[in-house]
């Protein structure tokens, strides 16, 4: 790779490290701390005449502190030159004929040549003789560090626990409730009993599909004495469609999903919902996750030769890609940026790294190097992206046809060339007559076959090309050249001389088995899901910076048996969900154990018991439109966005449509620039950048929806309008109960209600009778509808 | 009933609840103190000068070269040809010759300071003063949507949360009836809501947008007909709350909930009560340049400020227009002359009223806009100006700042910015530091790393303290 390189010399045997992790070149040396008092006249002398030496002359491409080290060598600290470059130490004290360093400075012909013409040519001799003499006296050095691999020491490096291969565990009969009791019991403490039926459907229901059970499915399950009750109800939330709505929203938190652009005029996207709605489908049909994984980055190189629908698919995965944010007025021009978006969010969605740290310089806390980053870049700079448009460019380019080439040529290239020739000869008669009127039918009857002509915001390959460093990120100024690669971490697998962009093998690179990182961060999501936080409560940081796993045994299990189960994320799904630690209740105070393990373990970091959550932005607005009947659950599709052809959206006039819709609210339009006040009032996610985990925050002026929303308030009216019609104000109580709550009211909520109705009607009295009992009920359906045990899932 | 016994009402239906008597009152007590609030009240990392801050956002981009950086080489160098490699010149068709554009207004000295205004803005001129001017601002984009993000953010390409959330999280706020962080904006800025976005930071840290009309506030409207009803609803609610939590306590999110319920019904008057300007004197009206009765105008957003800042709201912004219809004067920049009466004697009007009531003392008031105006056009008789990045005006004045003070430089024409050069980081590190709080040490840790409003740059400018 460098062999032509002035720094060939330099280049090291060092290919290997345990634990399959491989670096072959970039070694960094940082300065800890530069401490010592002048003693010796060692001290003096590197003091007087050598540091200054190396700062002036070796330190613009030499210096770990400035994250310059060519051909991996670092002259600013001891350590670093004792490590040396890539061919190893670069002086031998006492020993000036071996020292590579003075060799290089001698401008010998059997190696580099240093400082290079460029940076300043040879050393005076004055200079040459102070370094040949430092080396002859010891090379006294007092810059004391640690050499690090990108941000890691090697030791570090070796000990980090994601960076392992996946732990098999020794236990005869591994299980969740095994990994999960075995800490408990080292505390002293054990899980909670399991919860009640009514509290496990509602859990399981929601957890899987969104939604809340209806009140029959409750009864029903409630009534189920089988003993696969709840295994049955396990499967049958598994084969719903809207399972894939619920699962696909964590999905879309994660790839930072919009249906705009996010450059300076938030040029809508018309084609996303494609990739949105192939998520959703994935996920429903439980496309093996590995394959989920290689179908967002390279489906359309995978499917290239299959069968038109299968062929529509793998380009439309590749929305992924896509997506990306575009920035500033010509978002041409800013792809750097785009692509660092990329890279962020590939790294923290499939490895949970944080790659995009290394733009400007090796990342300072895990080993990741600039060189990685811009090994990755060049796979992505030579994929052409879909052109969204923008202030400079309005119209959309680079989209991509959804009917493979060779169907295209069979049928929209006929159809346009007929088209084209009947419209010429149209041109051609001037006057009116049956040949004309034969035409226009002919015409008629072909534009009425038409071809459908359908694209999708994706990518396809562009101009093959390998990516130069950016110079402290820098586009405007290059640095070498960086061959397209894997992260050296993950083994750093080069391309075969055929290669396309790289995307291929990158998606392979991605989800090779001996990756340990895809598996543990995909495992850790779903459990996250489930139990409302991580096994790693850091779920898109696996790095230094990032929190170890609260049960790492556990967590390498379930990724083994993800792996096992031939990634099957719904496997994964049944086997949490069938364990006890999933079924536990949230506790009961007024039981010892509780009180005992919330002094021991209040975060409940070791699952004695489930924790309660509030419900998602969608999962709210989903539950109040079921609640009043107005919900329409098919799936979502395109958005009302106007043609392109009439787009002129400037910064100062930026697209700000919005799309009233009663579908479910992961159908509802994302804009980027835009937030959705409901999702921004309910902490929906981030279109702007990956969200791993929404945040939960409770304000006031969430509470001042449920007082004064018009929404809110016409589903609560509608929910009154379910029950107006029962014959008695007790049935209608019941019934309100089981359309919010899925149960009955107990005799002491009856009375307060009663006593609530009555009390109100009164405060009501001047409006119209005919009106009274309407709205009363529906003040009463409004505080069923704001109440926590609505909001809050135990 | 009264407001003070219906409020009365409503608590005791929460916190003496039948149901629960004591412990939710305790719950509720402990937790409004722990962090499980996250906009409870924090000290700052060291002693504050502002405990406030009136943030003014001009957009579009104020000319400096017009309003408070003099330039008499620019008056006199009028037609002169200047070669630049300006990003607003830069290979743009027409625009291969530029020539240096006089400014439209004079300057002249002003106060005991004698620092020169233009007949731009006369009223702040009179108000001079008071203010630290900077006259070496510049900034890294010179287009709008980046700027006016970079100005808000630090951030001139990714969205990250705005300063206005930032320093909620690091500060908190004292009224818990009112967000710690309102924007007044009529109109929609440049880069939309991202310009008061928390992005990363807790949700509690976003700016509330407040509109000038009936419901400055999403959802602060009463929708039932009487407050009777809504107390009904409220007392019933509460205790059905209440009940749910008597079996589940040690929950600080169900206890935040009902508390925010009860801030909620507060807020419904409270902040109807700070935008009502119904207690105001003529005097005082006056000074902003309103009529009795007027809710809307810059005056109204200016007034509205220094109401909210008085009940303890953290941070105000208030950004005069929006996308369009702004500064950006390309095309005459007579239209600064009709934009400027808008802005000025409301401006001034609230530096004058802080001042009469000390409240100069705990308040940063701030002025800027997202970049200058070019002091050079295409042609000799261009009427307008473009964007210019590289120098423009912001001011600082109140609580820890100089007053009567000139900080830093352009070139002779306006050009660059030279002298002391002031970018938008170390302009939000000075407001940081006025704020208690050293923008280095102001991090949140997001996909494993820590981030701050100043990204990886940033001085305090020392010169502009008091």
């Amino acid at each position: 790779m460098l062999k032509r390189s002035r720094h060939a010399y330099w280049i090291s045997r060092f290919a290997t490290a345990p634990g399959g992790i491989r670096w072959l070149f970039g070694f960094l040396a940082i300065v800890l701390c530069c401490s010592g008092v002048l003693a010796d006249s060692d001290e003096e002398f590197f003091e007087a005449k050598i540091r200054p030496l190396l700062i002036a002359r070796c330190s613009g491409c030499h210096s770990a502190e400035k994250g310059k080290t060519q051909g991996g060598l670092a002259l600013d600290s001891q350590p670093g030159w004792q490590h040396g470059g890539e061919s190893g130490p670069a002086m031998i004290p006492g020993n000036v004929d071996e020292s590579l360093l003075i060799r290089a400075v001698l401008y010998g012909d059997d190696g580099p040549q240093m400082p290079p013409e460029d940076a300043g040519g040879k050393l005076p001799d004055t200079e040459i003789a102070l370094l040949k003499e430092w080396v002859k006296r010891g090379a006294y050095d007092p810059r004391v560090t640690v050499v690090r691999r990108g941000g890691l020491t090697e030791e570090e490096l070796r000990a980090w626990w994601s960076f392992q291969p996946l732990h098999r565990s020794q236990d005869a009969n591994p299980s969740i409730d095994a990994f999960v009791l075995a800490r408990l019991k080292s505390e002293g403490l054990t899980t909670s009993p399991e919860a009640d039926r009514r509290t496990l459907i509602r859990r399981a229901t929601y957890d899987l599909i969104g939604l809340p059970p209806t009140a029959e499915e409750v009864d029903g399950f409630l009534a189920n004495e089988s003993p696969t009750a709840y295994e049955s109800l396990v499967d049958r939330l598994l084969q719903s469609p809207h399972y894939g709505e619920r699962w696909g929203r964590h999905w879309l938190d994660v790839v930072r999903y919009a249906d705009t652009a996010g450059e300076n005029t938030d040029h809508p996207i018309p084609d996303a919902w494609r990739y949105r709605n192939w998520v959703i489908d994935a996920f429903n049909r439980d496309l093996p996750y590995d394959q989920f994984v290689r179908e967002q980055i390279a489906g359309d190189l995978l499917h290239a030769n299959d069968p038109a629908a299968d062929y529509a698919e793998g380009i439309v995965a590749t929305g992924f890609l896509a997506i990306a944010r575009r920035f500033d007025h010509d978002s041409d021009k800013h792809m750097h940026l785009t692509f660092e978006d990329t890279i962020d969010t590939l790294g923290k969605t499939f490895l949970g790294l944080s790659i995009a740290c290394a733009r400007c310089h090796d990342h300072k806390y895990d080993p990741i190097s600039a060189k990685d980053y811009y090994a990755i870049y060049g796979i992505l700079n030579s994929t052409r992206f879909a052109f969204p448009g923008c202030e400079a460019k309005q119209q959309p380019r680079d989209l991509i046809p959804l009917l493979p080439p060779a169907e295209w040529a069979k049928t929209v290239e006929p159809y346009d060339r007929q088209l084209a020739a009947i419209d010429a000869e149209l041109t051609r008669l001037a006057e009116t007559g049956i040949r004309k009127t034969q035409l226009m039918a002919q015409r008629d009857e072909l534009v009425a076959r038409a071809p459908v002509r359908e694209f999708a915001y994706a990518v396809a390959e562009g101009t093959i090309a390998n990516a130069k460093l950016h110079l402290r990120g820098d586009p405007e100024k290059p640095g070498e050249e960086v061959p397209r690669r894997w992260l050296e971490l993950l083994g750093g697998q080069e391309l075969p001389a055929d290669a396309g962009s790289g995307r291929l093998q990158l998606a392979e690179w991605l989800t090779d088995p001996t990756n340990p990182l895809v598996a543990r961060v995909m495992v850790n999501r779903i459990w996250q899901h489930h139990f409302v936080k991580g096994l790693v409560q850091t779920p898109n940081d696996f790095g230094t910076r990032g929190q170890r796993p609260t049960h790492p045994e556990l967590l390498d299990w379930l990724a083994g048996r993800f792996i096992e189960s031939g990634w099957s994320v719904k496997s994964m799904h049944r086997l949490m969900m069938l364990s006890a630690t999933y079924r536990q209740s949230t506790g009961d105070v007024s039981d010892e154990g509780h009180r005992k393990a919330i002094a021991i373990d209040p975060n409940n970091t070791l699952y004695w018991r489930f924790d309660r959550r509030r419900l998602s932005a969608e999962e709210l607005r989903d539950s109040l439109l079921v609640a009043s009947q107005q919900i329409d659950l098919s799936s979502g599709g395109p958005h009302p966005i106007p043609p392109t052809s009439s787009w002129s959206y400037s910064q100062h006039v930026p697209f700000a449509g919005v799309a009233e819709t009663n579908n479910r609210s992961v159908y509802l339009m994302t804009l980027r620039n835009r937030r959705q006040p409901f999702m921004g009032l309910f902490d929906g996610a981030d279109a702007n950048a990956t969200t791993p985990q929404r945040q939960v925050t409770t304000v006031p002026t969430q509470a001042l929806y449920f007082l004064n929303d018009s929404f809110f308030h016409e589903q609560a009216g509608q929910v009154a309008e379910r029950i107006l019609n029962q014959p008695d104000d007790e049935t209608r109580l019941n019934e309100l109960f089981r359309i919010v709550l899925q149960r009955l009211p107990s005799e002491r909520e009856r009375e307060t209600a009663m006593t609530f109705l009555s009390q109100y009607l009164l405060a009501i009295a001047d409006i119209p009778a005919a009106d009274q009992t309407r709205t009363a009920w529906s003040a009463y359906a409004r505080i069923l509808l704001s109440s926590n045990e609505f909001l809050y899932l135990d | 009933m009264h407001n003070k016994s219906r409020r009365h009402f409503v608590q005791s239906a929460v916190a003496g609840s039948l149901l629960l008597p004591g412990l939710l009152s305790e719950m509720l007590a402990a937790h409004a103190a722990n962090a499980g609030n996250p906009v409870a009240p924090r000290e700052p990392q060291f002693p504050a000068k502002a405990k406030s801050v009136i943030f003014m956002f001009m957009s579009g981009g104020v000319s400096h070269v017009d309003s408070f950086d003099p330039k008499p080489q620019l008056f006199s160098d009028h037609g002169k040809q200047v070669v630049l490699d300006h990003p607003e010149t830069r290979n743009r068709p027409g625009y291969e010759k530029i020539f240096l554009k006089r400014p439209d207004w004079k300057f002249s000295p002003r106060g005991m300071s004698g620092i020169e205004v233009s007949d731009l803005f006369p009223h702040v001129a009179n108000q001079i003063d008071e203010i630290s001017v900077i006259r070496s601002m510049h900034t890294s984009h010179s287009n709008h949507y980046n700027a006016t993000l970079g100005m808000h953010t630090g951030s001139f390409t990714f969205a990250r949360p705005s300063i206005g959330a930032w320093l909620s999280y690091g500060l908190g706020t004292s009224n818990q009836s009112l967000p710690s962080f309102l924007v007044l904006a009529p109109q929609m800025p440049y880069a939309g809501t991202q310009v008061w976005a928390s992005d990363f930071l807790p949700g509690a840290h976003q700016g509330t947008r407040v509109l000038p009309g009936p419901e400055p506030v999403a959802n602060l409207t009463r929708r039932v007909s009487s407050s009777t009803r809504q107390e009904l609803e409220l007392a019933a609610l509460q205790a059905m709350n209440a009940s749910h939590q008597a079996a589940r306590p040690n929950d600080p999110q169900l206890a935040t909930r009902i508390k925010a319920f009860e801030t909620a019904h507060g807020m419904q008057t409270e902040m109807p009560s700070a935008l009502d300007l119904a207690g105001e004197t003529d005097a005082t009206l006056g000074l902003y340049g309103l009529s009795r009765g007027q809710n809307d105008g810059f005056g109204w957003q200016c007034l509205a400020a220094r109401r909210l800042v008085e009940r303890g709201v953290r941070f105000v912004e208030i950004i005069h227009t929006g996308s369009s219809g702004n500064w950006d004067s390309h095309g005459n920049m007579a239209d600064h002359g009709r934009l400027a009466p808008q802005v000025d004697q409301p401006i001034a009007g609230l530096l004058q009223d802080l001042k009469q009531r000390g409240m100069m003392d705990d308040v940063l008031v701030v002025w800027t806009t997202e970049f200058g105006r070019t002091p050079f056009n295409n042609t000799a008789d261009a009427p307008g100006r473009e964007h210019h990045n590289w120098g423009f005006t912001s001011w600082l004045a109140g609580a820890g700042v100089k007053r009567g003070y000139v900080h830093g430089a352009t070139d002779e024409h306006g050009i660059r910015a030279v002298e002391q050069p002031v970018h938008v980081h170390d302009f939000h590190a000075t407001i940081l530091h006025l704020m208690g709080i050293n923008h280095e040490q102001l991090t949140y840790r997001h996909g494993g790393r820590d981030y701050r409003l100043t990204d990886v740059a940033g001085n305090v400018v020392k010169d502009v303290l008091s």
